[in-house]
């Protein structure tokens, strides 16, 4: 018999010197996870607001998108498990310490309510709905009542769901171009400002698209300040942590990073929108899109790069 | 938003002179165009026909990560510039430039023969008139002045027979 004695996690398969454990799935799935978690906070937000007559495609029509968005998001993590029909196992426990946990709850929950919520909207969006069974009509009368108690839970909920994604990634901290604490924050703002980007995108009312392009310049302005300080600190920290840092200055993603992430998918939205705020003629659909693009290739960079960052060697070229 | 007017062509030579000079003290690297789309071609034909790029001796230079190029950078900075230069001018618009007696069609599909011609002639010429004439007759390189005064020769040379399409 031929014995191997594992000594340390390093030493399995695909570990080591370059994670290969995640492929496409798992971007999409943050990116899709980000991009609800937005349209529902700005959703529930502009509806607290009194907004529900002016915002129409922010309220009342992007929240019937997050449903089939978050499931394809689903399908997406359940593809990436090795033993799919074991996961229903995550909701046998609740593990505070535990992101895995925390996203688990928060998905089980938000799900749920952004359907009842988005079908909340039905006949407002199509006068002409019929929910053909009255026990269906007559349970979606009772929720409108609620849509207060319903507004807040999702915002809650949106901004937990915002935040794990990033902090999945961070508390993994083998990988040190994930450790760190920024991430939570930088996906979770990502995530708003595409939220608010696919209402541009649908909006047909001038103000608000003027609204949400206001929201979106804000963010874009927070994301590039929170990437800006990533560095900074990995630049101060130890040298793993430096040398994960010099993969996007100087190392194999700095150009995909700087042209598409923060020369296209944040500065030249920002400057086109500021354009667009002085009364210059812009298609409104270009920021909107650039935004979504640069937000999906964010999700697929951060982690491909925290996979081939690593404790012990410098990058490979 | 009205449409202003173009910029003088002088001063936007010296734009242009100016743009060349900062990539090379930014990049180390000239400006260059027929580069970016050949790179993005073989590519292109990368994916459908993989066997083809490894046996051509000329794609096949350019078969590992063919996009990872400054070029490609470069161009998609170019696209970026003429957009936002565009918007401000007030030009944002979908439009055919055209003599008056062309159809659009007309035009459209000369500009694509045109181009093509061109894309051949750059690559046989290994530049075009920015990544040869412009960029390596700053570096006073021989080839690239010969190459200059050979486009405009051949201009001069072939204008007068499609000179109708534009007046």
């Amino acid at each position: 018999m031929n014995e191997t004695t594992i000594t340390s996690g390093r030493m399995n398969l695909g570990v080591d010197p370059v994670l290969h454990a995640w492929g496409w799935e798992i971007p999409l799935y943050l990116f899709l996870g980000g991009l609800t978690a937005g349209i529902l906070f700005f959703s529930a937000i502009f509806y607290l607001r009194g907004k529900e007559d002016v915002f129409r495609a922010g309220i009342k029509v992007a929240p019937m998108w997050v449903p089939p968005l978050l499931a394809i998001g689903l399908v997406a993590l359940m593809l990436d498990l090795s033993h799919k029909l074991y996961f229903w196992k995550l909701y046998t426990t609740i593990r505070w310490e535990s992101p895995m946990s925390w996203g688990a709850w928060t998905l089980g929950i938000i799900f749920p309510i952004s359907m009842a919520w988005a079908a909340t909207w039905m006949k407002d969006v199509f006068p002409n709905w019929d929910w053909k069974f009255p026990i269906v009509e007559k349970t979606i009368e009772l929720l409108i009542k609620y849509r207060r108690w319903m507004a807040w839970s999702l915002i809650v909920l949106a901004a937990i769901l915002g935040m794990y994604t990033g902090i999945l990634l961070s508390a993994f901290n083998a990988r040190p171009f994930w450790n760190t604490s920024i991430l939570g924050p930088l996906f979770l703002v990502s995530g708003l400002s595409t939220g608010a980007a696919f209402v541009m995108l649908f909006s047909k009312n001038e103000q608000e698209r003027k609204r949400y392009s206001q929201v979106d310049m804000v963010l874009i302005g927070v994301e590039i300040f929170l990437i800006i300080h990533l560095f900074m600190g990995f630049l101060a920290s130890t040298s793993v942590h430096i040398q994960a840092a010099e993969l996007f200055l100087g190392g194999p993603y700095t150009a995909v990073f700087w042209v598409f992430v923060v020369g296209l998918g944040l500065a030249f939205p920002l400057i086109v929108e500021i354009m667009e705020l002085k009364g210059i003629h812009i298609p409104a659909k270009l920021p909107a899109i650039m935004v979504l693009t640069g937000g999906l290739i964010l999700r697929f960079i951060v982690v491909d790069a925290g996979q081939s960052s690593r404790w012990l060697y410098k990058f490979m070229e | 938003m009205k449409e202003q007017k173009y910029w003088s062509p002088y001063v936007a030579g010296v734009g242009l002179g100016l743009t060349l000079l900062l990539a090379f003290v930014l990049m180390g690297r000239g400006l260059g165009a027929s580069g970016a789309m050949m790179r993005f071609e073989v590519w292109f034909m990368g994916l459908f026909a993989a066997d083809h790029i490894a046996a051509n001796p000329y794609f096949s230079k350019y078969a590992i990560n063919p996009l990872s190029n400054w070029l490609v950078f470069e161009v998609i900075g170019v696209m970026v510039g003429g957009f936002i230069s565009g918007a401000m001018a007030g030009r944002l618009k979908f439009a055919v430039g055209k003599g008056p007696r062309i159809s659009n069609k007309g035009r459209l599909a000369l500009a694509f023969l045109g181009g093509s011609i061109m894309g051949f002639g750059a690559r046989l010429a290994r530049g075009c008139t920015s990544g040869l004439a412009l960029t390596g007759g700053a570096t006073l390189a021989v080839g690239g002045w010969a190459f200059m005064f050979a486009v405009f020769a051949g201009a001069y040379a072939t204008a007068w027979f499609v000179r109708r399409q534009w007046i």
